[in-house]
């Protein structure tokens, strides 16, 4: 019994490692099968996004706490690779040598942001953020070094147009990958266990505040070099761009698309969305019909697809494959169905159940006595 | 200066009138039924654009055509919420309602795009330009009635909340929705409605905005951050709360204002991380039991 | 084929579906005289949203997908600089007329590939014939006092400080000058503030008619009219402005331009004729943008018949060569940076009622008329 159960993990594992070495080959050959700069493009984009949106993910994803705040790190680290650029008067290819630097910078903003900020429960966090991404949006406008209004250049790499794409194509994906690994790291269970039910978990011993606040400083490290490389790549930063409130709002519907709290589902949220909002202003260049379907698409994946589309094929493969056996459900997909108001059904996780005892939620107690916040 | 100052405190009591019209019908939503309607800022917009059409189509006058626009409103705010957010489940829920008022927005102002066109516009009136003398200050009409306007919508939320069966069922299925259907009270009903007076109150803050600004659809992304902050301020859920709070930050905004116009804003967001930081539920928010 | 990338929808729709107008009626123009070099010229025009990386998107594919053989720029110096950049790798000339602020110029990508040319005028002198006017006026004549409100933004504020500099060396005392923030909650405060200061001459670094619409009628709200008041952009966007202000209020308010629709210029005469019979309304409702976009259709149509091809290299040298070249807005001769040196600038004034948009200065060039001075009271 144990034997045949092993062959089949292992046989699993072996199926899971060869999918995984193919779609390296396949990504890294990309440029070259598609080499047109219009679809690297595209790529470029979409992967400039899946980085920001796993290291979104990596906090907010699992710890239940929104942030509409990762432009805050963006645009720091656009910043700080144009304003050092300008300072040092550096051009040509050593500009790529500052992007540590918008990585630096991302961290060391998100360290007393993430102190003040965590401190608070969810809706008044998610308020915060956003009070915090003008703070700086309108701090891009109002101080001199940052250009104000005009913003900053980029200096000029006169490379031809495939190569440029390319190279931002390999250095782009590198950043995912890098978010990706960095993703898969330990924070995983505690996070999860304070989204669940943080003053038990503080009650079970789980160091609240630090380890929010360690997700919160990686995923800002991450976003900020993004921004380094999205500078470069367009040439430009100003405060309404590299502080754009839609950015926040558009990766929460990418990671909410792909499934929050899962790895692939990030990968999977932007590699349709992003892409498909430039697609479809091109192709619906004309009257506000693009927005009217952007607007439709974004209700259409909330309603139908809510836990998002990793977790929602997961499931469904998994009734394929259990189909006709008695299965139990999980208690947790029997819960009754909310008015809206406050329904508190747990959602079952597809990365494994959380080891952590889960009471009940039948008495809706959670922090709702109170009324407010 | 002194002067200056004046004109600054009653600058900022008179536009935080308005902004208190806009914001009641968030802090209802938001504090009451748990929804960050990113959408409000459209939906005053929207407001803003059925006054208008009131206006030129037919003549009709700004306060008057309230009468109209602000069942229309809570018409189509029922709708949304019956619509879409209704169905909104699960421990994400409070994140999908961005998504989906987020998505919602859009549309509004697609559609609002293809009636109107991007050129602003702005509802006129007599009293829009008049002001009246008092103390050496011009106080313009359409602000003083906007502040009255803004009190007394106020008090019949409050009414409204804290004096009929409806609103006893609104407060009590924000403090427990369970124990609240467990007692016999539609839960479902009760949410649309509070959605849809949240919604209906918009119409005449988005009429006071109109008269008071040049409005396109695109105004309502300006507006949203500002609402949400006098709603964390003032208190979710709290009516009274999101009246003080919006008139605070106007005034202090105001004053910021003489010396520097850049960093006026920059103080209103500032001041908000502030008292969050001290008084996490804001001036009149309740203190919450447990953890989220 | 000719490709551009326009604000249709965003924050710069009213600005971006007028220059869409213009290049749309060039193009029909062109078509209906017979093409360039023989061939129909055709417009591929890509919406960006307002948004730079929709615009700097929509540039590679019109450049590597549809393989356009020239190139007309966005709306906006915001919008400009991406473009550029992407203009210049892919080796394209980009002729437009919305982008002139100093940042465009002086670009990376323009000071490597000298590849922007802006048709219009360079917004830095368009308040200098203003300056000239009141210089020319008796001292007692000449307001005491003026302010000076700017918008955050690099089309608004460079003229208006240059304006301000001059002045005040003329013994014009500064009794405000501040910048305040792109957005509407900001003007009603800053407005009040220049109302209660009562200053004779109001110059507002506006970028569109929202803000001075708000100006406007804050200072009615004070019972504050000041005795000039010009504004760097809104009052030039024809119907536009005086449908958001009232046509009473637009009387005596002043703009700078290139252009207006009364301009004595044939070919400007036939364009204003063709846009009204196609789209309706009057000749002063004809918004300046329109002018513009027509302006960057044909000086790219003279440098294709000079350089007899299509070849953006030819195109880029030949309009750095100094030749002067004709427009509806005017000649037009690029310096080094790609700026219109030959531009002249104009100022412009509603009279009669709001129904008149009528150049006033420079008082001695062709076809201004009497400035009305002091601006009328207010008419509500």
């Amino acid at each position: 019994m144990t034997g045949r159960m092993m062959s089949a993990v292992s046989r699993q594992r072996a199926a899971a490692g060869l999918a995984l070495v193919l779609l390296a080959v396949a990504v890294i050959v990309f440029p070259v099968v598609f080499s047109s700069p219009v679809i690297t493009n595209y790529a470029i984009y979409a992967l400039i996004f899946i980085a920001v949106v796993t290291a979104w993910n990596m906090f907010s994803g699992f710890s239940g706490y929104i942030s509409l705040g990762q432009a805050v790190f963006f645009g720091s680290g656009a910043y700080a690779v144009g304003i050092a650029a300008r300072a040092w008067h550096i051009t040509g290819v050593g500009v790529f040598a500052l992007l540590p630097l918008a990585a630096a910078v991302g961290a060391v903003i998100a360290v007393p942001f993430g102190l003040v900020a965590l401190r608070v429960r969810r809706h008044t966090f998610i308020v915060i953020t956003i009070a915090v991404f003008f703070i700086f949006q309108l701090m891009a406008y109002n101080f001199a070094f940052t250009g104000g209004s005009v913003g900053v250049a980029a200096p000029f790499l006169p490379w031809s147009p495939t190569t440029f794409n390319d190279r931002f194509y390999y250095l782009t994906l590198g950043c995912a990958v890098v978010a990706v690994l960095v993703r898969r790291a330990r924070f995983g269970l505690r996070l999860r266990a304070i989204r669940d039910d943080e003053d038990r978990a503080r009650g079970l011993g789980v160091r609240t505040m630090r380890v929010k606040l360690a997700a919160f400083v990686l995923s800002a490290t991450i976003t900020g070099l993004v921004g380094g490389v999205w500078f470069l790549y367009l040439t430009q930063v100003q405060p309404p761009s590299g502080f754009d409130p839609l950015f926040d709002l558009s990766l929460v519907l990418m990671a909410f698309l792909g499934g929050l709290g899962t790895i692939s589902g990030p990968i999977i949220g932007a590699l349709i969305i992003e892409p498909g909002q430039l697609y479809l202003t091109i192709k619906y260049t004309n009257g506000y019909l693009s927005e009217i379907l952007l607007g439709a698409l974004f209700l259409a994946i909330v309603i139908f697809v809510p836990r998002g589309i990793v977790p929602t094929t997961g499931e469904w493969l998994r009734r394929l494959r259990t189909r006709g056996r008695p299965a139990v459900p999980p208690a947790s997909q029997r819960a009754p169905a909310a008015t809206g108001l406050r329904s508190e059904e747990p959602a079952t996780s597809d990365e494994g159940r959380s080891r952590l005892k889960r009471r009940p939620e039948a008495s809706g107690k959670k922090g709702r006595a109170g009324g407010t916040i | 200066m002194a002067r200056q100052i004046y004109q600054a405190i009653v600058d900022g009591i008179l536009v935080g009138g308005v902004y208190a019209l806009m914001a009641v019908g968030l802090t209802l939503i938001f504090g009451v039924l748990d929804i960050i309607n990113i959408a409000q800022g459209v939906l005053v917009i929207l407001g803003a654009y059925l006054s208008y059409s009131l206006e030129t189509r037919l003549g009709v006058d700004l306060f008057l055509g309230l009468l109209i626009t602000i069942p229309a409103m809570f018409v189509i705010g029922v709708f949304i919420q019956w619509a879409f957010i209704r169905r909104l489940r699960g421990r994400e829920r409070t994140s999908m309602t961005l998504l989906v008022t987020y998505a919602v927005a859009l549309i509004i102002e697609g559609i609002l795009y293809e009636i109107y066109g991007p050129n602003p516009k702005q509802l006129t009136a007599s009293y829009v330009q008049s002001s009246v003398h008092v103390f050496g200050f011009y106080l313009s009409y359409i602000y003083l009635y906007g502040f009255v306007l803004a009190v007394v919508l106020v008090v019949a939320i409050y009414l409204l909340l804290y004096r009929t069966r409806l609103g006893r069922s609104v407060r009590a299925t924000m403090q427990d929705e369970t124990a609240a259907r467990l007692i016999g009270i539609e839960v479902n009903r009760v949410a649309a409605l509070t959605f849809g007076v949240g919604v209906a109150v918009t119409a005449a803050g988005g009429m006071l905005f109109g008269a008071t600004n040049a409005f396109n659809p695109n105004s309502g992304y300006d507006l949203i951050s500002r609402l949400l902050a006098i709603v964390i301020l003032g208190g979710l859920g709290s009516i009274g709360g999101a009246l003080a709070a919006s008139v605070f930050m106007l005034t202090l905004e105001s004053l910021v204002d003489i010396w520097s116009p850049e960093w006026a804003i920059v103080v209103f967001y500032a001041v908000l991380v502030l008292v969050l930081v001290i008084r996490p539920t804001g001036f009149f928010g309740r203190q919450p039991v447990r953890a989220q | 084929m000719i490709g551009a990338s326009l604000s249709l929808t965003g924050d710069f729709s009213a600005d971006g579906q007028a220059f869409d107008r213009g290049y749309k009626l060039w193009a029909s123009d062109v078509n209906a005289a017979g093409g360039l070099l023989g061939r129909q010229v055709q417009l591929k025009i890509l919406n960006d949203n307002s948004s730079p990386t929709q615009a700097q998107t929509n540039y590679q594919t019109l450049f590597a997908a549809d393989k356009v053989d020239l190139a007309f720029g966005p709306f906006s110096s915001l919008l400009t600089t991406p473009s550029a950049s992407v203009a210049a790798r892919y080796g394209y000339a980009l002729v437009e007329g919305a982008g002139g602020a100093p940042t465009v110029f002086e670009s990376p990508a323009n000071m490597s590939a000298h590849n922007v040319f802006d048709v219009s005028l360079p917004i830095e002198d368009e308040l200098i014939p203003f300056v000239n006017w009141v210089a020319s006026l008796p001292p007692n004549e000449r307001p005491k006092t003026a302010a000076y409100p700017m918008a955050d933004d690099p089309f608004a504020d460079p003229p208006v400080q240059l304006a301000q500099q001059r002045l005040q060396a003329l013994g014009v005392k500064t009794v405000y000058s501040k910048i305040f923030p792109a957005e509407n909650a900001s003007y009603k405060p800053a407005a009040d503030q220049v109302a209660a200061t009562g200053a004779q001459a109001v110059l507002l670094g506006s970028t569109d008619v929202p803000t001075v619409a708000a100006f406007m009628q804050a200072f009615e709200q004070q019972h504050y009219n000041p005795k000039m008041f010009i504004c760097a952009a809104g009052p030039d966007q024809g119907a536009s402005f005086t449908s958001a202000v009232g046509a009473g209020n637009a009387t005596g308010m002043m703009v700078p331009n290139g252009w207006y629709p009364g301009y004595p210029n044939p070919e400007s005469q036939k364009m204003v004729n063709e846009y009204v019979a196609k789209y309706g309304g009057s000749p002063s409702d004809v918004n300046a943008d329109v002018a513009e976009a027509y302006s960057v259709g044909q000086v790219m149509a003279q440098a294709v018949n000079g350089t007899k091809g299509t070849d953006n290299a030819k195109i880029i040298t030949y309009l750095h060569s100094g030749v002067t070249l004709t427009t509806v807005q005017g000649p037009v001769r690029f310096d080094n940076f790609g700026k219109n040196s030959s531009a002249a600038a104009f100022t412009f004034q509603w009279q009669q009622n709001g129904t008149e948009f009528k150049q006033v200065l420079p008082v001695s060039a062709a076809g201004s008329v009497t400035i009305i001075n002091p601006k009328p009271n207010w008419t509500s």
